[in-house]
């Protein structure tokens, strides 16, 4: 799919609308405006009188396209470019160029013969179903205030990414001169711990926490005074991280950081072999705490600053809609990755006509982006799960879509592979491969994205539009699992200057992109491109001694 | 002069024929007048989004604006373009609910 063009905002008008607006300007829409009717799904068209149906001035006809004249309201059909009697009307009454499609609400031209745009006429659309659609009062979802142009301004450079880093990074580069990937390095397993090795691997090459850990912003020193148990999560991966970038390539033994995350969570203490994306979670939410525990003085409104947050923290935004009014309840909760179901692998129980599916876009097996759509997807809740309406004052039948308000610097998808049936008592694994890409365009995902899409596309300004966030992400590793559910083996794939490595435990080998894309991803990390690209930047390839050299190098084809 | 018996009768307003709706207009003009036919559009859309019809449809439109340039493209040519292919890849449980939605609205609407 094609990435968003962000010089495409506003179509150009054709000289017909262009000289349609200078002598009437926003009068015909205003007028018009009375005559629009929106129903509960965001459709709107031209309300018609209930007992007449509108028919063409010229045949009678009421099938094909009806167009709406903006200056004598007359309505002429369009069938085909033979039976074109909008064509007829704007040739037989000079000016008369401009109409609406009274079952779509949108601009044409009868000259052009062709759907036309206006930002004006969108706007004047849309203040009428603003108008019309029950709102709710604590959320303003949509302003009045239309600014045409998104612009695309320079994405904001994060507080995590100092100077001070890339001083730092020269300077252990100096000091590690037999390096040939920095930061590359194995994990002894210590008894079914690859759960915890391929989370590590993966945590450690995230660019903004590996700044962050590397410029010494969480100091062991000033934690181990503070701290009253002398056991600090933070200090622990600290010390991970300048291990690993240390220029030392012999497997690392996380001995005393699994020491520590027993300590904090006792329940998960064991030898048992455990879920990643728990684990994950876990870890996520103990740095989180351990840091509150610190500096005391965070905000409660949800904008935690701690550095898992700051990181990993996105926010999702679900909507919930009246089936029957169009009331719409919002919510917005803070979310530190997107658990994501399998998408069906045949969407499409189309028939088959001659030769049409060949044409078009198979869907044979299930993508990351599939998995996306069908997130996004609204998704009509069963009759047993009627949601009151604040507009009805019932339950009612609803609708609730999921987008994403605010993108993380880091992404994290986990695929639920790990179904758990609580009434059959039973646990199964789906094996199903997922295709997923390498890079990613978040754009369709947004909030800005789906609610404009609910709206028919039109051109307007939606309060949560956030032109200012890079929606561009790479993926940077992929922890996979294969096996059962009960016996089964993580490893992560890490992706360091366009080249993947595979990590298994304490071993590290080269791989090439096909095993990559073959794999099992059940966890699988992006990060903002710009960040990817800064991090490769510091990444050394210097030519390697052959002495030193702990590396396997394989090629495995897919 | 004697008025001729084999004058043929006067014959009727040839307008009258023309204007003579068919069934199928009657019915339709029935269905719209009622609402029900915005209905049933209603119903329509949202089973041929659940297939992946529209999905469909929206892949052969851009497609084909990717090949002509997006300045070439008028709304005509996209409708002329998967009409046949739209008509064709409709399913057929779709078809047969919405005709079975249409044969009781007339049963109830006594034509």
């Amino acid at each position: 799919m094609s990435g968003r063009n962000p010089t495409y905002t506003n179509p150009k008008p054709c000289k017909h609308l262009a000289d349609y607006k200078l002598k009437h300007g926003l009068d015909g829409y205003n007028s018009l405006q009375k005559s629009l009717k929106t129903t509960p799904n965001g459709r709107t068209a031209m309300n018609r009188d209930q007992s007449k149906i509108p028919r063409c001035s010229f045949c009678s006809g009421y099938e094909g396209r009806l167009y709406f004249c903006l200056i004598c309201s007359s309505v002429s059909c369009f069938s085909s470019l033979e039976l074109n009697h909008a064509f007829l009307h704007s040739q037989s009454v000079k000016g008369h160029e401009i109409a609406v499609d009274m079952e779509r609400a949108e601009l044409f031209c009868c000259v052009c013969c062709d759907q036309v745009y206006d930002p004006d006429f969108d706007k004047a659309v849309m203040c009428k179903q603003i108008m019309e659609m029950p709102c709710n009062n604590n959320v303003v979802d949509v302003s009045i205030e239309s600014s045409n142009k998104r612009r695309k301004v320079a994405p904001k450079k994060t507080a995590l990414d100092l100077k001070n880093s890339r001083d730092l990074v020269m300077r252990l580069r100096r000091e590690s001169n037999s390096c040939f990937l920095w930061g590359l390095r194995g994990l002894n397993n210590l008894g079914s711990t690859c759960f915890m090795n391929s989370v590590l691997q993966a945590l450690l090459h995230a660019p903004p926490l590996r700044n962050y850990f590397l410029t010494e912003q969480h100091s062991r020193e000033s934690c181990r005074k503070s701290s009253f148990d002398g056991l600090c999560l933070r200090c622990e991966i600290a010390t991970l991280f300048s291990a690993f970038f240390s220029g030392d390539r012999a497997p690392y033994s996380p001995a005393r950081f699994l020491y520590s995350w027993w300590k904090h969570s006792a329940d998960l203490a064991s030898y048992e072999q455990q879920d990643a994306h728990e684990f994950f979670i876990s870890l996520l939410d103990r740095i989180h705490e351990r840091g509150e525990q610190a500096r005391p003085s965070n905000k409660d409104n949800g904008d935690c600053h701690c550095i898992t947050h700051r990181v990993f923290s996105g926010v999702l935004r679900s909507d919930v809609t009246c089936t029957t009014c169009g009331f719409t309840s919002t919510t917005y909760d803070p979310c530190v990755d997107i658990s994501l179901d399998l998408d069906p692998r045949n969407g499409c129980a189309m028939e088959v006509a001659d030769g049409f599916i060949k044409q078009s876009e198979t869907k044979d097996m299930s993508t990351l982006v599939g998995c996306l759509d069908l997130f996004t997807r609204p998704e009509k809740l069963g009759s047993d799960q009627k949601l009151y309406c604040q507009h009805c004052q019932v339950r009612r039948d609803s609708l609730k879509q999921m987008s994403i308000r605010r993108l993380p610097l880091v992404l994290c998808f986990h695929i639920k592979r790990f179904e758990h049936s609580p009434i059959r008592k039973m646990s199964r694994k789906i094996n199903r491969y997922l295709q997923f890409p390498f890079t990613l365009d978040m754009t369709p995902y947004l909030s800005s994205s789906i609610v404009r899409n609910r709206f028919g596309n039109r051109i307007f300004a939606f309060e949560s539009d956030e032109a200012d966030i890079s929606t561009e992400f790479d993926v940077f590793a992929v922890v996979t699992h294969s096996g059962k559910l009960e016996s089964g083996h993580y490893v992560t794939y890490l992706r360091l200057k366009n080249q993947w490595y595979k990590c298994d435990d304490a071993w590290i080998t080269q791989v090439s992109e096909g095993v990559v894309r073959a794999s099992q991803g059940y966890l699988i990390y992006y990060v903002q491109k710009i960040l990817y690209h800064k991090a490769s930047e510091d990444m050394l390839a210097q030519p390697i001694s052959p002495h030193r050299d702990s590396f396997l190098s394989t090629s495995v084809c897919c | 002069m004697r008025p001729s018996i084999n004058r043929p009768p006067t014959p009727e307003a040839e307008e009258d024929q023309e204007k003579e709706p068919t069934l199928q207009e009657i019915i339709n003009i029935k269905l719209i007048e009622s609402g029900e036919k915005e209905r049933l559009k209603e119903l329509l859309r949202e089973r041929l989004t659940e297939c992946g019809w529209r999905d469909e449809m929206k892949a052969l439109c851009r497609a084909f604006t990717r090949k002509k340039g997006r300045n070439n493209v008028t709304v005509d040519d996209l409708v002329h373009v998967i009409t046949p292919k739209g008509r064709a890849s409709v399913p057929d449980s779709v078809k047969a609910e919405l005709l079975q939605r249409i044969r009781t609205f007339l049963v109830s609407a006594a034509l």
